[in-house]
């Protein structure tokens, strides 16, 4: 074969391996409104930056007619490419070919580039798209999903691992993007569940249509197993790189720093209403300290009495956790709970400083609350702070009281920096219900119980309503206006320490699950 | 902001989201509910009859095995909402057993 016979017979075997499962399957994904495995690639990387992996890769199953079977690629796209530059492992699910079903090669492929993000310490994109175990294959396609929820185990804390699905992802295939950082929805094309409806129905004969039951929108509301929600697949491919922009590619890398920029719209000391009972919206303050006002929300749609994500302070990544006033009276709950905690711990697994802005009346009472197990799940909240060490700088708006002012990062769990507005009130419980214990005898006995009510009530804010009584005791380190906080925390910053070895003799501690 | 939440005797203006303050099923323990969805296979007693706590009421078919309803408690069952057939949803009231 002379040199030009075998080129070209080479670019006929890459031109039939790209083209996945054909035109006809190609024309059925875009009439379902989804992108090609490999538009996805190229609407997620740099321009041209793809560099693909095991294209040539062929399964070796033989039964049930597998051996007259040749799937391009075994159904998955792997490789390399660039984020802004940065390199990142990625893997995209190719539904044309046999419904992107998992086999032992296909999981091979995805294995092998998980490696490579371990030793080379990048980054792991994940595009699921896949109708599940490729069923043929039988225990080798089990074996195959094991071996990818292993290494998205021991990757945790490596480096940030982030998920697509654009497509289905059912049964056991949920797993693996259960276990990254942060898992990406889009509207319409998304669905996830472990049992489908028809399974539901035949056992509990409960009826729910696909959507409602693992859709989008349920998945990034009601469960809170999507952090990010999209009306569109480019939507979704903007929202990943924009989340790259803020972290590092692994827990040995600080995070990207980026130009120090005043916030487009910087905050003014009546950000906050006098009166304490009105509601506000904690974005605003969020918006009026960071960068440019840029904060990328995390679980937007999920716990909304808690608001969580990205922002920079003098171009450094911060990872911000704040009680939202404006839903539930920013009360803390289970999934509050949850949220945040699970977001404290991969902002300290990638060195990303915490700030924490406080306005929150307590737990959510309730009995639906108590049995849902607000114990071992507001547990978390306290050891996800308690045993972070990155920097952590703390601002009491209003509110802070009882266990959730002890939650909220407080100087008790080693904040390293709490600052307060005038407007703070720190203590065990509000006025209101504490003078009605505390005063509970007088209060009855009196011939006017409303009066001395208000009377005491009035007592007991004067004396414990304000941030003065923490801060004589140390508890709260600086008292400054709303206006003056974004200064604050950028010279904190500098000094904050986040540098407690901590116990590294144990092997790990035992978060309450 | 119409919604109030009341937190240690404060009401606090802000939004209640739907489903957030879900209310918990009470629990009356006179009443018997559904504790899986399924089919009423069996009614083992009727309206009147004198029961004990423990004592079956009802066959429900759920996940392809026969459960036993039982009474919850000592006393004397005054109504019976399901017959044999129907399906029942997880949480639906099947009967009542006044306590005596």
């Amino acid at each position: 074969m002379s040199i030009f016979t075998a080129i070209n017979d080479f670019f006929g075997r890459v031109a039939r391996l790209v083209k996945g499962g054909g035109e006809e399957a190609l024309a059925k994904q875009k009439q379902q409104g989804k992108l090609s495995a490999r538009e996805r690639l190229d609407g997620i990387l740099d321009q041209g930056s793809f560099f693909e992996t095991d294209l040539f890769v062929e399964h070796n199953a033989t039964d049930f007619g597998m051996d007259r079977k040749k799937l391009a690629g075994d159904g998955v796209v792997t490789g390399f490419g660039k984020v802004d530059g940065r390199p990142v492992s990625i893997f995209a699910q190719d539904f044309t070919v046999a419904g992107g079903s998992l086999g032992r090669a296909h999981a091979g492929k995805i294995v092998k580039i998980m490696d490579a993000s371990m030793s080379r310490k990048i980054p792991l994109i994940g595009i699921n798209d896949s109708g599940g175990a490729r069923i043929q294959e039988g225990v080798d396609s089990l074996c195959g999903y094991g071996d990818i929820f292993y290494r998205n185990t021991r990757l945790s804390g490596v480096v940030p691992q982030l998920s697509l699905i654009l497509g289905p992802c059912a049964g056991g295939a949920v797993y693996s993007p259960a276990l990254t950082d942060f898992v990406f929805v889009v509207n319409k094309v998304s669905n996830m569940f472990i049992t489908g409806p028809q399974v539901i129905k035949a056992v509990l004969g409960e009826e729910i249509s696909q959507e409602e039951l693992g859709g989008a929108m349920t998945q990034a509301s009601i469960t809170g197993n999507a952090h990010f929600y999209a009306e569109s697949e480019e939507e979704a491919f903007a929202q990943i790189r924009r989340l790259v922009s803020f972290l590092p590619s692994n827990c040995l890398e600080a995070p990207p720093k980026v130009k120090s920029e005043e916030p487009a719209k910087p905050m003014k000391d009546e950000i906050v209403p006098g009166e304490r009972r009105k509601a506000f919206d904690v974005q605003d303050v969020i918006r009026g300290v960071v960068d440019r006002s840029d904060f990328l929300e995390v679980h937007r749609h999920y716990a909304g009495n808690i608001v969580v994500g990205f922002g920079r302070l003098a171009g450094k990544t911060v990872g911000i956790i704040a009680n939202q006033p404006r839903i539930l009276a920013g009360v803390l709950d289970v999934n509050a709970s949850d949220k945040a905690a699970r977001f404290i711990r991969f902002c300290d697994s990638f060195s990303i400083p915490l700030l924490t802005f406080v306005d929150t009346p307590g737990y959510l009472p309730g009995i639906d609350q108590e049995h849902a197990g607000v114990i071992r799940h507001g547990a978390k909240l306290l050891y996800a702070y308690s045993e972070a060490r990155v920097p952590k700088l703390t601002v009491i708006m209003r509110k802070a009281y009882g266990g959730a002012y002890i939650a909220m990062c407080s100087r008790h769990l080693g904040a390293d920096f709490v600052m307060a507005w005038p407007t703070a009130e720190i203590a065990v419980m509000g006025s209101e219900g504490a003078a009605n214990i505390i005063f509970r005898k007088e209060i009855m006995e009196s011939s006017d119980p409303e009066a001395t009510r208000a009377a005491k009530v009035k007592e007991y804010e004067s004396k414990f309503a304000n941030p003065y009584v923490a801060a004589a005791r140390g508890y709260v380190d600086a008292i400054l206006p709303p206006s003056a906080t974004r200064k604050a925390l950028i010279e904190a910053m500098d000094f904050a320490g986040g540098s407690d070895p901590g116990n590294s003799f144990r092997r790990h501690g035992n978060i309450p699950l | 902001m119409a919604d109030k939440l009341i937190i240690d005797d404060t009401g606090y203006e802000t939004v209640i989201p739907e489903n957030a303050l879900r209310k918990h099923l009470y629990h009356d323990p006179e009443e018997v509910k559904a504790f899986i969805p399924g089919t009423i296979v069996g009614v083992v007693t009727k309206v009147g009859a004198r029961v004990k706590a423990g004592e079956t009421l009802l066959l429900l078919d759920a996940m392809k095995m026969h459960n036993e309803v039982c009474s919850p408690v000592n006393g004397i069952v005054t109504e019976l909402s399901v017959s044999v057939n129907d399906r029942v949803d997880k949480g639906q009231l099947l009967a009542r057993v006044k306590k005596g």
